[in-house]
This record gives structure tokens, sequence and C-alpha cells, in this order.
């Protein structure tokens, strides 16, 4: 018989009955106290939002915080604001909520398309939009759509707030630019110049799944040609990316099915899927291809034929 | 065919636990607490094939807690499902293990007045491993000589047997030629089938509450498909006299076959309870369920041979078996793999070879259709082939092969076998037909383009319970008690277990039609073992069939005392046989009366009363019945998907759900059995499997159900494009002419799918589940 050097099972930690994680417990009543508590436990604190990543991540043992910051009562980070040229959304702002705002609807169809494909509707009423971006999972269904609608998120800390573009946010798997003693506060989105489309495609196991692929596209056409064609995958690298090769291929280009099959082969190389439980790198590497057409297609569809009913 | 006119059945009525399901009133197991009650947690092998060293419990005792290891639980093995009879019984469970033979086996456990206590004790818990050995994960290599034995001796019954090559059983069985019969062959296939191993993701996980008395005795309530069964493997295994031992029937949130056997916490529970002398309450989380049972995995190779004409000459089937750790009902299995095999098409001659064979992963258990789905599953791919060879129809290719009236039909293996005596199957293959617009159908070579449509047919059946005249391997009888109260509504109290499909609300109905009294002053007593006659077990769809048989006999008996006492207050009646008993309409309750005198009469109310008031005594009966056959019910499914060729999604488009069950006692439960059937089989012929890590016998989802999918709602065709239909047919050995249905709903739909997908992109499967990933390589390697 072999005897062999194996990894033993951690499956006597998990108990998903109750969070078998001994952490104290912070539920701050303003960002100021908030800020105040990341500053002093960031390093070994986690920020509960929605709590559909974090608890589950807990009871998994996969994180283990010592602290717990609870940040459910900053009723001032829930907003959705339309203010002329952009929209604001405070960080704690509910999937559900995005799901039901006009606003979200007409301006940023494929962030609408990304609120419907994320969860069942208990999971939206629960889930924020700043903790989907946070979580920093390279499927989350918000980032895809936020990367190609340029959004750009505002993260505080008590030393004050910066910005930071979408595209710059997202590090590797869990992992993104804030600092530990940060909060993130706001998504902007700008909104597209008029004639821009936008969709998200999303390719799972079943209607109510983590994404295997997706992908994000706006685009916009002027005289047949491609003004600009804005493109973002996830589940296909260690973070959502955006395919700027193709992006810049198609610009200035017919917009023709043609042309777009011909280009969006060049996504193939944007990206390094890998094989896991969901899915297979050859699938993603095939399908990533697939939605990306079939995205930019819908994208513009919904501007020649109008997007809302 | 006989289609008597019906009171209550066939009527829609609201099933008497849908209130309190709806209402979240109705208590499961899960739900129970009693006072002083402690939390037990399992200590499970972090490894999948191991010895133990020593187990140090001094820190979690430190913490208060109460923990047992091997060393505190008898020396006893057994096998936790009691429905074959002993001498065919394969032993290799204990309650706990020093030997873990799969990544989960319980090696100790622990009490304590909290879920959180008992996880930090169990925490606490110290394992020292003697060995750990490379898990053994495919049946294959577990054969090979050089392999190391996973078990080395097991019970058959109370003989001890080595384990050879890792094969927990075998059975072997011919009939005629079939080497011969392939020469004569004018079609020959030979092709290898793998089936997924899937797992049951009933909605309630695994349950065990134990209560200590005073006098010694106990008493349990726990997630079961058999109450009786339960109580006797406890006295089994601990010792205790079956009359100090109260097993509690408790609405069960599903099973799908997984408490057919008495789950681990069951004995578990008892033993921490035994020790710590307070309730013990072990309710298992989702992660920890998904670790308990799987169905059995199966790995085919069929040889079938035809003449040219399309008649079937010979069929050959080997099935060996990927059955985990440890046997459940292994053995049984190998026979109905063959009978289902059997039971499908006419080989005329037969050869088959099957071995269970022992694995280091999840054991593996029934889970509804006990080996028919997967089964069905190659066999009807199989012959869609094998009618396409021969340029035949494949409806005419089954109608003409089929096994149907007239013919044997094997319910439960070589030794549970009936006649035929219904059979729905032309009906249903033609009307589906019709239904699904066969004659749009068009071969794959025709379709273009990005999205093809396909259609399929698939045909399957599952037996009736597991009874018969003569006694076979296979337990199979049950007990009814009917009790008359004094106003004339009833008591119904049977061991019986529903697992949600509404099987208890069926007798119900063949007693209210039997009785005339109307369903909702029937009540549905939910009892124990000491207050109800053995049943061996809700499993093999034998629910209604036998379980409303029971109810018949029972009504009846009952009848006759009634008409003994109603005899003495009908005055001038003299001839009992005269007397009938029935539902009043505008009074809303049932009558005695005179036949061909209907003035003659008193409502039962009237008569219960009378007895009630002179002392007559209570009118009720008992019977303990054991079912004349064990017939099949036919399902024919015929299914339209949409593949979209660029992504290898399928889209079920159109289904068309033909049952043959004789009588439809409750047509919208059954209509349910059918959707649910579907979905079922929609997600073992597309998408469920468990996956092992090859190095450490590790599920890769850890347990963890967010990648373990199932089907939801939004991924079934709209209500509008499913479409049930029931044969007209009556089964002569069932109540009212009823047969089973709930795993028949599940068979026939993956071979539908699977031959639906071929019909669309001209590609056949023969490993599930048939994930767009396979799809999209299949196509690639085709060149789409």
């Amino acid at each position: 018989m072999t005897q062999v050097n194996i990894r033993p099972s951690r499956h006597n930690l998990y108990n998903t009955h109750i969070i078998p994680v001994r952490f104290e417990y912070f539920a701050p009543s303003s960002l100021e106290e908030a800020l105040e508590l990341l500053n002093k436990y960031g390093s070994e604190a986690k920020v509960l939002a929605g709590g559909t990543d974090l608890l589950v991540k807990m009871k998994m043992r996969v994180v283990e915080p010592k602290y717990v910051i609870n940040i459910k009562k900053l009723k001032e980070l829930s907003y959705i604001r339309d203010e002329g040229g952009e929209v604001r959304i405070g960080a704690l702002t509910k999937w559900r909520e995005l799901e039901r705002s006009d606003v979200i609807m007409k301006y940023f169809p494929a962030l609408y398309d990304a609120v419907k494909a994320m969860g069942g509707t208990q999971i939206r009423n629960m889930a924020t939009i700043g903790g989907n971006l946070c979580n920093a999972s390279p499927a989350a269904d918000s980032a895809p759509p936020l990367m190609v609608l340029e959004a750009r998120l505002i993260l505080a800390s008590r030393e004050g707030e910066r910005e930071v573009p979408i595209t710059q946010f997202f590090k590797g798997p869990g992992k993104t630019v804030m600092r530990p003693d940060e909060l993130l506060k706001e998504i902007i989105i700008p909104k597209p110049e008029p004639g821009t489309g936008s969709a998200f495609i999303k390719v799972a196991r079943t209607a109510m799944d983590l994404a295997k692929i997706s992908a994000a596209t706006a685009v916009k056409v002027e005289d047949g040609r491609i003004k600009f064609a804005r493109i973002a995958i996830g589940s296909a690298a260690p973070t959502p990316v955006r395919a700027w090769k193709t992006e810049e291929a198609l610009k200035g280009k017919p917009f023709t099915p043609e042309v777009i099959r011909e280009n969006v082969k060049l996504v193939e190389t944007e990206i390094s899927p890998i094989d896991d439980v969901r899915s297979t790198a050859f699938y993603r590497r095939e399908v990533s291809k697939v939605i990306v057409e079939d995205a930019l297609i819908l994208s513009h569809e919904r501007v020649v034929k109008g997007w809302m009913k | 065919m006989e289609e008597p006119k019906h009171i209550f059945i066939g009527k829609k009525t609201i099933r008497k636990d849908g209130i309190p399901k709806v209402t979240g009133t109705l208590k499961f197991s899960s739900d129970i607490y009693v006072p002083g009650m402690l939390v037990g947690r399992v200590f499970k092998s972090p490894y999948a094939f191991a010895d133990v060293k020593r187990i140090d419990t001094s820190e979690a005792e430190r913490m208060g807690a109460v923990v047992i290891t091997p060393d505190d639980v008898p020396d006893k093995i057994f096998n936790p499902r009691l429905v074959s009879i002993f001498e065919v019984t394969y032993k290799d469970y204990r309650v706990l293990t020093k030997h873990p033979r799969y990544l989960g086996d319980a090696i100790a456990a622990v009490a304590a007045p909290t879920e959180e206590a008992a996880q930090r004790a169990l925490e606490a818990i110290k394992v020292e491993f003697e060995r750990v050995y490379e898990p053994i994960l495919d049946p294959f290599e577990a054969m090979s000589p050089s392999a190391p034995l996973i078990h080395k001796r097991i019970l058959k019954g109370d003989e001890w047997i080595d384990v050879k090559n890792n094969v927990g059983c075998t059975l072997e069985y011919s009939e005629g030629d079939v080497d011969k019969a392939l020469k004569e062959a004018d079609v020959v296939l030979e092709r290898r089938f793998r089936t997924n191993r899937r797992y049951h993701m009933q909605l309630e996980p695994k349950t065990s509450v134990c209560i200590p008395h005073s006098d010694g005795s106990i008493t349990i309530y726990s997630t079961t498909q058999t109450i009786h069964n339960t109580r006797i493997l406890i006295s089994q295994i601990f010792d205790i006299p079956m009359s100090k031992i109260n097993v509690v029937k408790v609405p069960i949130g599903g099973s799908f076959g997984s408490s057919i056997q008495i789950n681990p916490v069951v004995p578990i529970s008892v033993a921490l309870c035994l020790k710590a002398r307070k309730p013990v309450k072990i309710s298992m989380t989702r992660e920890e369920d998904i670790y308990d049972h799987a169905a059995y995995q199966m790995h085919f190779k069929i040889r079938a041979g035809a003449k040219s004409d399309g008649t079937l000459i010979a069929g050959e089937l080997e099935n060996i078996m990927d059955i985990g750790a440890h046997q459940i009902q292994a053995y049984p299995l190998l026979g109905t793999a063959l009978g289902w095999f059997v039971s499908l098409y006419k080989w005329k001659n037969i050869r088959y070879v099957g071995k269970a064979v022992y694995t280091n992963k999840v054991p593996t258990c029934a889970f509804r259709g006990y080996g028919a789905p997967q089964v069905s599953w190659a066999v009807e791919t199989l012959i869609d082939e094998m009618a396409e060879e021969l340029g035949i129809d494949p409806v005419e290719f089954r109608l003409k092969n089929y096994v149907g009236k007239g013919d044997i039909f094997w319910g439960q293996g070589p030794t549970v076998k009936s006649i035929i005596r219904s059979d729905g199957v032309p009906e249903l293959l033609q009307r589906g037909k019709e239904l699904i617009g066969w004659e749009r159908r068009r071969p794959p070579s025709e379709k273009t383009g990005r999205y093809r449509r396909g259609i399929g047919v698939g045909r399957s059946f599952h037996t009736s319970g597991a009874g018969g005249p003569i006694s076979g391997e296979t337990i199979d009888y049950t007990g009814a008690i009917l009790k008359l109260n004094e106003d004339g509504t009833i008591d119904y109290i049977t061991a019986l277990q529903d697992h949600g499909g509404g099987t208890l609300d069926a007798h119900v109905k063949i007693i209210a039609e039997e009785l005339g009294v109307p369903p909702d002053l029937i009540n549905l007593v939910w009892s124990d073992t000491q207050t109800t006659l053995y049943d061996v077990c809700t499993h093999a769809s034998r629910g209604t069939y036998v379980g409303g048989g029971a109810a018949v006999q029972a009504a009846r008996e009952l009848k006759n005392k009634i008409f003994n006492y109603a005899i003495r207050v009908l005055n001038k009646a003299v001839n009992q046989d005269m007397l009938e008993l029935g539902y009043d309409k505008e009074l809303g309750q049932a009558v005695v009366y005179v036949r061909d005198n209907p003035q003659m009469r008193i409502t039962l109310k009237d008569l219960a009363t009378i007895a009630w008031q002179r002392n007559w005594g209570t009118i009720s009966t008992t019977v303990t019945y054991r079912s004349k056959a064990a017939p099949p019910s036919f399902t024919v499914y015929f299914v339209e998907v949409e593949v979209d060729t660029y992504t290898g999604k399928v889209r079920p488009v159109k289904v068309i759900a033909g049952a043959d069950i004789g009588t439809v006692i409750n047509p919208d439960y059954a209509a349910g059995q059918l959707h649910g059937g579907f979905a079922q089989g929609w997600g073992m012929a597309t998408l469920e499997d468990t996956i092992y890590d090859p190095r450490t016998g590790e599920l890769t989802n850890k347990g963890f159900i967010t990648d373990y999918k199932i089907l939801t709602a939004p991924d079934m065709p709209k209500l509008d494009d499913f479409q049930v239909i029931f044969a007209h047919t009556y089964e002569p050995t069932g109540p009212h002419g009823a047969k089973g249905l709930g795993e028949a709903a599940l068979n026939s739909v993956a071979g539908a799918v699977a031959n639906a997908i071929y019909n669309a992109i001209g590609v056949r499967f023969y490993e599930l589940p048939i994930t767009p990933e396979r799809i999209l390589e299949a196509l690639k390697k085709k060149g789409r």
C-alpha cells in the first residue's frame, strides 16, 4: 500500500448552521466612525455590507476576520442620484434598488442586465453594489458593465477621499487597490454619450448561478462606423478585464456582423481563463468571443430599435 | 377496460399538509427541540483512505462536551438498509470507524449544549493517523489485482466473506445464446456508457433526535422513509429490545431514496444520547449531507443485435457500479439493473455481468428510479441508434420490441416478477407523437445555423412496489389501521411515510371512495412504531400501490363490520350482503342503506353514535397487507430541445410527459411528479455531477452547493410548453386500478433528452452529464 502525504480536508471546520468564527463586532452609526474603526483595525477587519459574500466565506472558513465592521446602519451610503451628466450610486445601495431604478434602466442597460442576472430576489434584497465590487471576484456581475460604462469609484479613509477608475480597481481574485483603512463610498457612472448602446451577457450553469463567463459591451456607431466599442470580460482572468486590443481593432471599422466576428477573435488573446469547478479554459475561450459578439450586436440594436419599452 | 365512476378519486383537493407547509407551521425533524437537548456534531475523516492510530478527546471533554469514539459504540457491523432478507444483506458499516474509507466517514462525535459549543469541541478533537493511503477513485483501478483492498472482510448475512479486487458483490445471469444470436444479427451495436454521480439535494438535510427516558427506553425522531426499519436497526446495533425503542413518524423534507437506509446520524445520535443520558439532536449541514449519499454511478457496456426487419435478438449488459466506500443496496441493485434491462425490450437472448466495486468515495444509494434512469438512458440511446442503423422510425422500433401486456416484468430484480396486465405504452407513444409534432422531425444532417432544434423520445417505467405472490429476496408488506370514531369520522393509522408526494392523501381518497366518508373527515394520524403495524419502507414507488392496497383492504373490512352493526338498526333488513355504504352529497356524509330500498338508511354518524351509546364497542380494523404483484408504470417523454451551437447551451423547448399509472388518484399531484421528474431528469442529462479531487478524494465543491447546482423554475420550459398526458388504463391488481409514479416520472427523461440533442446536432454522448462544455468540444471535433 502506498502511504502518501495528503493534505487533510478542513471540512470539520465548516458549519453553515452558525458562523463558526470568533470575532469582535462593530456597527458604526456614521461614516466617520466607520472610517475611524477601519483606521484602527483595517488589516484584521472585514466590512460587512449585504453579507451575501462575507458570511458565506466566514462559514466556509475562507476568511476568519478578527473584527467585523457592519456598515448597514450607514443609510447615507445608499442612494441613486441623477446629477445631469453622471449618476452617483452609494456603495451600500442594494441590487434590488438598482433593479427598480428607472435611472439605471434608462442610461445603463448593461448594468441593468447584470442586475437582473445576479442571484434571486432574496439575494438582490440583501446584496449591495459596493460589496460586489469589493469582494473582487473575477465573476462579479457588476464589474464588466461598470468597466464599459467607465465608472469611477470614490474611496474614503480618515485621510480623505480619492477617485479610482474602475479599470484600475481590481488587482486579483479578492484583491483590490483599496488600503485596509479605506471604504468604498460611491460609484460614479458618467451618462454615455447619446447614441451609445450597452449590454451584458452572462453564461452560467443555471439561471441562478455565478458566471462561467460574462461580457459587457458599450458601443457607438456613427455613419455606419464604430466610433468606439468598449468590451469587458468577467470570469476569464484573475480579475474582470477590458479587451483593449479588440476595442482598438474595432475602432473606425464598419459595424457589420462580419467585421465584428473577425475582430472579436482577438478577445482570446486578452484573457487567461482556467479550468475550474464551474467550467473549462477551452469553453471560456470559445464562448468569450461568442458573447462579446452577441453583446456588441445587442448593444447596437438597443440604439437602433430603442431600449426602454 | 373498466372505468368506474368515482366520487373522490381523480378529483383535485387540497392536500392535508398543504396549509401547514405553506404557512411554515409543519414541524420537520430539523425543527424539533426538547428541553435540555444537546447538539451533536460528527468528526468526519479528513482523509479518503486511512487508519486511525489515536483519538485524543481530552480537550473536548475538558470543554464539557460528551464525546464518543469507536471504543464507545457497540462493535457491530451492519448494513443500514433492511429491505433485503438477511441472507443477501452485505454489511460493512460501523457506527464510528477507525478505518475511514472515504473523506467523510464518521470517526467520533461530540454533544454539547449549543451548536457553537459542539463545534468548538469538535475542533478540539485530535485524531492521529497511523497510515494515510492514496485514494482509489476509479472502479477499474480498484479492480486491478495490485490495488489495495478498501475492505478486506465484510459480512454477508452472518457469514464473513473475503473481498477480492474490491468487488463488493456480483451477479451474473444468462438466457438463451447471446453469442450465437449476435452472429445471426444483421446489425450489432456495442457501446460503453458512463453515468454521473448525482447528489440527491433533497430539501431537508439528514437529522436525528434521540430522547432517553428514565425507564431505559428511547424515542427517535429522524428523517426516514421507514420508521420500523429504523427501530429494528437501532435495536440490533445497541441490543435494546424493540419494545423500548419508539420511532416517531415526522414529516420529511424530501428524500429521493436517500433515507431508505438509516442515515449515519441516527445511530450516532443514539450513541451520544445513551452516553449523555440527555436528548441529542444531530442536524447535518448541507455540506455534510452532500458527503453522506450520492446516486449509484454506473459504467455500462452494452452489446445488442437485431435482424434487418427490426426484431431485436440479443442484448448483453455489463454493469460496473462504482458504489463508493460502503454497500447500502448494491447487491439488490445488481438485480434490478438487470431487471430494468430485460423489462425494457425483448432481447430474447440475454447475458449480464454486474459488479459492485468499492472506491474511496461517498457511499452511493438509491436515487429516484433505483438504477432505471441510468439503464434507461443507455438503452434508449442505443435503441435510437439501432433504429437509425436499421432505417426504422424510432417509435415504431420501440413498439415492435418493447416488453408490454402479457409479458413478464421484473419489478425488483430476478426474484420479483409479475405478468404485465395494464400497458399504456402504445397509447402514450401515439398521442405523444401527435402532440410533439413527430412528423416535423428531420435528421440532424439537414440542420444548419447557430440554433438547431431536435426532437427525441425516451421511454421507461418503474415498478409499483416489490410485492407479489412469491416471497423473494425483498421484504415488502405494510399495515393499516382504521378506526370509526364515535361521530362517524375515521382515524387512519399507517407507518407508511410520505416523502412529500402526497402518498397519504392518495390513501385518504381511496378510503373515502370505499366508505363514502369525505376526505376531510378522515384523520391522517402521524404515528410511531409502537402504534402502527410494520411497513417496510416508502420506496420502489409503492406508496400508492401497496399502501393504497392496504387501505382498500382495511376499508372493506371496516365496511363489513359497519354492516354488522347497521343490520341491527335497519330493522327490517335481513340480508347483510344487500347493504351499501356511500356518500350522500346532500348530507355531506356517509350513509348505510339497503340496495334497491335506498329509503331504508342510516347515516354513518348516527350509527357510530348508537354503537357508542349502546355499548356495542368500537368498529375498527387492522390489516397487514402484501400486494399480489409489482406492476410497471410506464412513462414516455417526447422532448424538443434547442442547441446553441456557439455556446453549447441546450434549452428545453417543448415537453410531452406521458404516464401510464392506471387510475389517476390525484391528478394534480401526479402532474407535479412529472414536472419534477422532468426537472430532475434534465439535471441528470445536462448538468449534475459530483467531482473528486484525484489526489485527496475530496469533492471539488467541498460540499458547498454553490458548486453543485440544480435547476430552478426559470430553467424549465414554460408551463404552456409542458404537457402531461395520462394513459387510459386500469391495473387490475391496484387499488381502484392505480399504479405508482414517483420514479417512473424521472426514469425516461435523460434518454429522451439525449436523443433530442442527437437529433439536433448529430452527436451521441455516452457520458453524463451532457454539459455545454462537452457539446462545444464535440462540435469542434466534428467541425460543427
